[in-house]
């Protein structure tokens, strides 16, 4: 067994309040192997953002990464995050709008970020930004103009060849295509599959879209209320779900299907809790219709490396 | 019979540059044709899906439907009566309004959030003048919210209490207030997570039972639209491509762009 | 009522020293001023009730002819400078309050149209602002002034010099207001909530008043009390040029005017206090709007 690329041990990320203090992410434990796509799937608050925000360091306070550990190739680096950023561990964010310097041409951000990394003359790195717009599908002539006359999806492209100037081994994606067009996005994420075949860089994709997820990763981790609902090969979460939640959400997806039409489309009751009204036990008990006693007095430990769910254990 | 047509619509925007920059340059005035000559038909009681990626003019057909825009060629009739007759009075118009809502896509920006829900609710009521009396018109609103899913305590609150999907909820009982017979649903559920998108795609569908209401529904999710609709349109930059049953549709597309979007959407196993 | 006690806001308040020091500073000026009939020993504008012989008695000492003793001392009519300066204190705060009212109501409602009607209307009274902004407020309001005490009669001058030093300043001040207001208006008049409300068939004044205005009155306070420092600094130096509020019914400003000319034959009482009334003011009403709009701003992110 390799050793993974990214350890991520029980962390907690808390937000200091009037009230107390709010766990968005709570006791989360994952690992990102070597040349592989992870996806990180989870509804709004479920705390994926904040996951990724916490790899590199960039919670802003009032939050802050309050316990665990995060280790790279073999380093701890969560109370130095610095070095790593934009240099091994690089992050693509949603909008290309805002991630790009209006006031800077393409070639000069791109050779900025390439000379901070390496050492190298200005001519090499223009040579070596050249190449990195051809891998991610640019003409090299774009190389002078300014972020505004590139579309979105162009923008986004970019930004990945920005994430890519630095060569690092994992790359941290934030929803990088919920902005984009149906058609963008299916260019978007093949370019990251072919990038992550190539270069055998990493990738951590994080989103709320299953078919996203379906397409593009390898293994997928669900989150819901800052926890790690269920874990595991891609194809096997999606089509025989341990946890009652990744089960729900693959059903409530709706799917191009002609026969669907007329059919309720299968819905969970009820809502993810708000980080001040977390259920005890396992956080998604209220809302399960297998839940037995002991979901709403124990919480759960992640069961057989797939799902943190009591009935997993009578399987046992 | 088709309860709402539109017949050749077209709209375009203007962005041209000032007149005294045109007169220094000698630049010809710009037009934008966000709409193209779009024609198609909704029978009453029926699900009419309007497909296609950003730019492709479905927002602003949504728009000329419900009256925010005046189409710049072409008619949109209801029941026959056109919408943007010049010879319809002030009070016409309005009793023209009163039939087609609207269902807008942000959750956050579609309540204002320093008016309580229940007075929301209560006004599209009171403009119309569809129930006199105040207490006639609090059961209303009460009956309003349970018929959404939510409590008739919930009246007293401000919209920034309630999560995105229960936001959307109140916004489809603020249309339903007018007791409309068509409701615009301009990306609904695009903003919502997927289990509460279910959960308000289900209600619109049993409201649409229970009312016998007409829907135009846009949206950019193929997926989303194979649970709803009857019959689905394909935009391309301002042009309606395809039109077919969802059935059609999916098995055997006929147009280059409908195939190409149907391969871009994402796919669940 | 009991909300606002538990808010975030009271909550700040009362641990911040600047917010409450100056809070208490305003407040007890404030009540100084409207209580004066009760708390002023004498009633400074009555003119029968000067002895002349109390004329230029210092602070604190009783004076050589009358015997009667004065906390800060005499002008040079033998008015208690203690009841001038608390009836002059309602004159700065009377006048800088009802200006700023005018300038706001005023304002919001331009900033209003300008922002939701937009086209001409918008262009014609942006441009009308930037013109006005060119000048320093106070010429200004001397001009406004100047302009209204020409097309009265002479013997409604000195009586309607209040009025006519309100609208002064307050036409002077209620650009910001406007400038605020029509930005935010633009931004709201995008959202769909007011698209919802066209399409239940309200006009457009009724979508201003009531879906726009509640949303957009946020900063308005905030402008509104560095506005009102501004208007008493305003008020003091109109009234210090002469051109104010007059020496029968003086404010803040006149009694520094007049303790100017005696500075330097010694009276210094004159003008030390009217001089540090008004520094009070002034500073603890800029001090709280300063904490006031840093409390409020990152809140509306």
């Amino acid at each position: 067994m390799l050793q993974p690329l990214l350890e991520i041990k029980n962390i907690c990320v808390e937000f200091k309040t009037r009230g107390g203090a709010l766990k968005a992410v709570d006791d989360l434990s994952i690992d990102v192997q070597q040349g592989e796509i992870l996806g990180l799937v989870g509804e709004s608050g479920a705390g994926k953002s904040m996951m990724g925000a916490a790899i590199l360091g960039l919670i802003d306070p009032p939050g802050r990464l309050s316990s665990g550990e995060i280790w790279f190739k073999g380093q701890r680096i969560d109370q130095n995050p610095e070095p790593f950023r934009g240099c091994e561990i690089s992050m693509i964010f949603q909008d290309p709008l805002v991630s790009l310097n209006p006031l800077k041409k393409i070639g000069d951000q791109l050779v900025e970020t390439i000379l901070r990394h390496k050492r190298m003359s200005r001519a090499q790195a223009i040579d070596r930004a050249c190449r990195g717009l051809i891998e991610v599908g640019i003409d090299p002539e774009r190389l002078n103009a300014y972020p505004h006359t590139f579309s979105g999806g162009m923008r986004q492209r970019v930004v990945i060849a920005l994430a890519l100037a630095s060569e690092p081994s994992l790359i941290i994606a934030d929803e990088p295509t919920t902005a984009l067009d149906v058609s963008v996005q299916a260019q978007i994420l093949k370019l990251l599959k072919k990038l992550c075949d190539s270069r055998g860089t990493s990738i951590i994709l994080i989103t709320h879209d299953m078919g996203v997820i379906s397409e593009t990763t390898d293994r997928v981790g669900v989150l819901y209320a800052g926890r790690l609902a269920e874990i595991g090969i891609t194809d096997h979460v999606l089509r025989s779900a341990k946890h009652p939640y990744t089960r729900g959400l693959v059903a409530s997806t709706p799917k191009i299907d002609p026969d669907s039409f007329g059919r309720s489309l299968y819905q969970i009751p009820g809502s993810m809790p708000k980080l001040d009204a977390i259920p005890t036990g396992c956080a998604f008990h209220p809302r399960c219709t297998m839940r037995t006693d002991k979901c709403s007095q124990e919480r759960p430990p992640m069961m057989k490396d797939t799902a943190a769910c009591w009935l997993l254990e009578e399987m046992e | 019979m088709s309860f709402i047509t539109a017949k050749n619509l077209v709209r375009r925007f203007d962005l041209s540059d000032p007149w005294i920059v045109r007169k220094l340059t000698f630049r010809p005035k710009k037009f934008l044709t966000a709409v193209n000559d779009v024609s198609f038909s909704v029978e009453k009681g029926t699900t009419y899906a309007l497909v296609g990626e950003s730019g492709s003019g479905k927002s602003t057909i949504a728009k000329m439907a419900v009256g925010l825009l005046t189409p710049s060629a072409g008619s949109i009739t209801l029941d026959n009566h056109n919408l943007n007759d010049p010879n319809l009075s002030p009070q016409r118009q309005r009793l023209m309004r009163r039939r087609i809502q609207m269902v807008f896509q942000s959750p956050y920006a579609s309540l204002n959030p320093r008016w309580r829900v229940g007075d929301i609710l209560k006004e599209p009521i009171q403009s119309f003048d569809l129930i006199q009396g105040t207490k006639n018109q609090a059961k209303r609103v009460e009956e309003l919210l349970e018929q959404v899913g939510l409590s008739p305590s919930d009246a007293k609150k401000y919209p920034h209490e309630f999560s995105g999907g229960q936001r959307q909820r109140i916004s489809i009982a603020r249309a339903l207030s007018s007791q409309p017979d068509v409701i615009i649903c301009d990306e609904p559920t695009s903003a919502l997570d997927v289990s509460v998108q279910a959960q308000v795609l289900n209600l619109l569908k049993s409201l649409q039972k229970e009312f016998s209401l007409t829907y135009l529904f846009i949206t950019h999710d193929l997926a989303v639209v194979s649970s709803v609709a009857n019959r689905i349109g394909v935009l391309n930059k301002g042009a309606l491509v395809e039109e077919a049953s969802p059935e059609e549709l999916f098995t055997n597309p006929k147009q280059d762009y409908t195939r190409m979007l149907l391969n871009a959407a994402p796919k669940m196993l | 009522m009991k909300r606002f006690f538990a808010s975030d806001f009271f909550y700040d308040f009362v641990r911040s020293p600047v917010a409450l020091v100056s809070f208490l500073i305003v407040l007890f000026l404030v009540l100084s001023a409207v209580f004066a009939g009760v708390i002023a020993p004498t009633n400074p504008f009555d003119a029968a009730s000067l002895n002349l012989m109390n004329g230029f008695t210092p602070p604190m000492e009783p004076n050589p002819f009358t015997g009667d003793v004065f906390w800060m001392g005499t002008d040079d009519q033998g008015r208690d400078l203690f009841s001038a300066i608390l009836y002059g204190l309602r004159i700065s705060l009377f006048v800088g309050a009802m200006a700023v009212a005018l300038a706001t109501v005023m304002g919001v409602l331009l900033g209003l149209i300008a922002g939701y009607m937009g086209g001409w209307l918008d262009n014609l009274i942006m441009r009308f602002a930037d013109i006005q902004m060119t000048f320093p407020s106070i010429l200004v309001a001397m001009l406004i002034f100047g302009v209204a005490r020409g097309i009265l009669p002479p013997e409604l001058r000195d009586e309607m010099a209040i009025t006519v030093l309100i609208v002064s300043i307050g036409l002077s001040e209620w650009v910001p207001f406007a400038r605020t207001v029509r930005g935010s208006t633009m931004v709201e008049k995008e959202k769909e909530y007011i698209a919802a409300a066209r399409l239940i068939g309200l006009n457009r004044w009724q979508i201003m008043m009531r879906h726009i205005l509640p949303n957009v009155l946020n900063p308005v306070l905030v402008i509104a009390t560095i506005t009102l420092a501004l208007a008493i600094i305003a008020e003091a130096t109109l009234s210090f040029l002469g051109v104010g509020a007059p020496r029968t019914e003086p404010s803040l400003g006149t009694l520094i005017r007049v303790g100017q000319d005696f500075l330097f034959s010694g009276e210094w009482w004159i003008l030390l206090f009217p001089a540090c009334t008004l520094l009070a003011l002034a500073l603890s009403v800029n001090l709280f709007g300063d904490w006031l709009r840093d409390k409020l701003n990152p809140r509306l992110k």
